[in-house]
């Protein structure tokens, strides 16, 4: 789905790049693009659309090579729901999705065809003759699904759809991604800051920070080395002997209060038991730590701080 | 509760629609038909254009009837007589235009900053050409469009009541149509180039405003100062009025034809480079 090697994008106002030498290769399914604010998502999305020219580097996006001539028609492959308020607020939501659709390509009776399809595929068949301006947060951010998928594209950036979402307003703007994907195929990169929402719907995962990539990988393989991650509870407090000796176990992450979280060394909690009944312990609890995804973030991020 | 589609279907194919720049333009004429504008300045044109309808019937009678003629003479000198009766059939619609030009073509980028569409739109197979393209086009072709009538009534009621021989003449719309093609260019890339400094609609209109009338009060000032008439080829407004004149072959008093080629290339040039610049995806923040 997309692909690139050693890719480096640079602003002409400032000396360091936004994105530095990043190599990945992303298969078709929904991708999550996780990362603090300016670590270059929304920059990897312009290069990706072809806005941006790489001063380094090369890649593909749907087989079509970055910055190439036909570039700008790779365009109508492709759908965009940004992040901000992208509406036009004195038309009607059945209005905007019919031009988004021309624009993309359409003819204009097709669009106006497609338009009331879409808005009803994402739950705006009441309102779709409304001015924008006077919809929920929760149906503008329908709409900006809608017109990004007015032309039944291969590939949609989906950046931050949850924003500003109750509770049941994610679950259903998430419920309609993994739809997309689901129904039409079409291949979804996810950036959003909530671990949660990525987590729920993607299928890799790729952790941005100061234009670097610092983990990327699927989310199977993450929930593998997850699976490895233990919190160990003994009925007393280890001695020294003890403690120094868990390392026969995994790596100690971090030690509290007669608690240890581990990383396993191999993926079998009955091996901790065993482990204590040898060295003297009294184990009393291994509790799985599948649900830290936010730690392999904070681990990705800051290292150091995070005592890996 | 929203209501979700079972399923969606494929989307018809694409690359059947219309030019992006065409679309762009149908866009921002259906924006322009909800900003309801139309009634003041539709009803202000026509009584413009019934005016110099009626002159032509006027002269008719005046030139045809015998019972008119004691005040064929009192007529001549006041109104307009032969090349500057061609050159005014454009010309008392110059400031009411300009205005329409700054309501209109004030909000044309702005609206767009300010909705933040911009980026979306470069997201779209819409280069920044096609973008500027569009703009610049519809905020010529609204000029034009109103200009035409003005050209053309005249001229067919002239030929109909008095053949080859009437007030206007019969290649009188050769002359004015290019000199509508100008002043509409020059007053479109005005109000793109302004309206893309504006962050606001309201603001637009107000840099379209401050720049015509801005640039007119510093070629008089300059004018003044060295006693250069050329440099009254800086203010727009003179320029619109200046064309027709020109090419229907009067002198106008303060622009010759130098200081207008001049004057006008400058103005254009200076204002689609500003309304290019500003509209570039890089300065779309997405």
């Amino acid at each position: 789905m997309i692909a690139f090697e050693n890719l480096e994008v640079r602003y002409a106002a400032t000396p360091v790049p936004a994105l530095k030498g990043l190599t990945l290769s992303l298969e078709r399914g929904i991708v999550g693009l996780l990362g603090p604010n300016g670590a270059g998502k929304s920059t990897l999305l312009k290069a990706l659309l072809g806005l941006l020219t790489p001063s380094q580097g090369s890649g593909t996006v749907l087989g079509v090579a970055l910055g190439a001539p036909e570039a700008a028609r790779l365009r109508a492959r492709i759908g965009y729901m940004p992040e901000y308020d992208a509406l036009i607020e004195d038309a009607s939501a059945y209005e905007q999705v019919a031009f988004w659709g021309e624009l993309s390509g359409l003819a204009p009776e097709a669009s106006r065809d497609r338009a009331h399809e879409v808005l009803y595929f994402v739950g705006l068949d009441e309102a779709r003759y409304r001015p924008v301006s006077g919809y929920s947060t929760g149906m503008r951010q329908r709409v900006k699904l809608a017109q990004a998928l007015v032309h039944s594209p291969e590939l949609i950036f989906l950046d931050e759809p949850t924003n500003g979402l109750d509770p049941d307003g994610r679950c259903r703007m998430l419920d309609l991604v993994l739809r997309v994907h689901a129904e039409l195929g079409t291949g979804v990169i996810l950036a959003s800051h909530l671990l949660g929402d990525v987590e729920r719907v993607a299928d890799q995962l790729v952790i941005l920070d100061q234009g670097e990539i610092k983990a990327a990988g699927s989310m199977a393989g993450l929930r593998r080395a997850l699976a490895k991650r233990v919190e160990l509870r003994f009925l007393d407090p280890l001695d020294a002997t003890q403690e120094a000796a868990l390392s026969e176990l995994g790596t100690v992450l971090e030690a509290r209060n007669g608690l240890y979280d581990l990383e396993l060394t191999e993926a079998d909690p009955a091996g901790a038991f065993r482990w204590a009944q040898a060295r003297g312990a009294t184990l009393v609890q291994v509790t799985p730590r599948h649900d830290r995804l936010d730690e392999v973030l904070l681990r990705a991020l800051h290292p150091v701080a995070a005592g890996v | 509760m929203p209501i979700y589609a079972p399923t969606l279907p494929p989307a018809p194919d694409l690359h059947q629609g219309h030019p992006p720049a065409l679309v762009l333009m149908r866009f921002d004429l259906t924006r322009l038909w909800r900003q309801k504008i139309g009634r003041f300045f539709g009803f202000a044109f026509l009584m413009l254009l019934i005016w110099k309808v009626a002159r032509i019937y006027v002269d008719h009678l005046l030139q045809t009837n015998q019972a008119f003629k004691p005040m064929q003479e009192f007529a001549r000198t006041i109104l307009t007589q032969g090349a500057d009766f061609q050159a005014d059939l454009l010309n008392p619609a110059s400031y009411l235009l300009w205005f329409l030009v700054a309501l209109v073509g004030g909000g044309l980028v702005a609206r767009d900053t300010l909705y933040r569409v911009r980026p979306l739109m470069y997201a779209h197979p819409v280069a920044p050409r096609d973008y500027l393209l569009a703009k610049l086009g519809f905020a010529s072709l609204l000029p034009f469009v109103i200009l035409l009538p003005f050209a053309l009534l005249p001229w067919l009621m002239s030929l109909l009541l008095a053949g080859f021989h009437g007030p206007v003449w019969t290649t009188a719309p050769l002359r004015l149509l290019p000199a509508m093609v100008i002043s509409s260019v020059l007053m479109g890339s005005l109000a793109v180039g302004a309206s893309s400094m504006a962050a606001t609609p309201r603001a637009g209109i107000g840099w379209v405003l401050g720049l015509v009338l801005g640039a007119g009060t510093l070629a008089s000032m300059i004018h003044g100062l060295t006693g250069i008439k050329a440099v009254d080829a800086l203010n727009p407004i003179m320029l619109a009025e200046a064309w027709p004149q020109l090419l229907v072959g009067v002198e106008h008093p303060m622009v010759g034809w130098l200081p207008a080629l001049l004057g006008t290339a400058f103005h254009i040039a200076l204002w689609t480079f500003v309304a290019a610049r500003r509209t570039r995806p890089s300065e779309a923040v997405i």
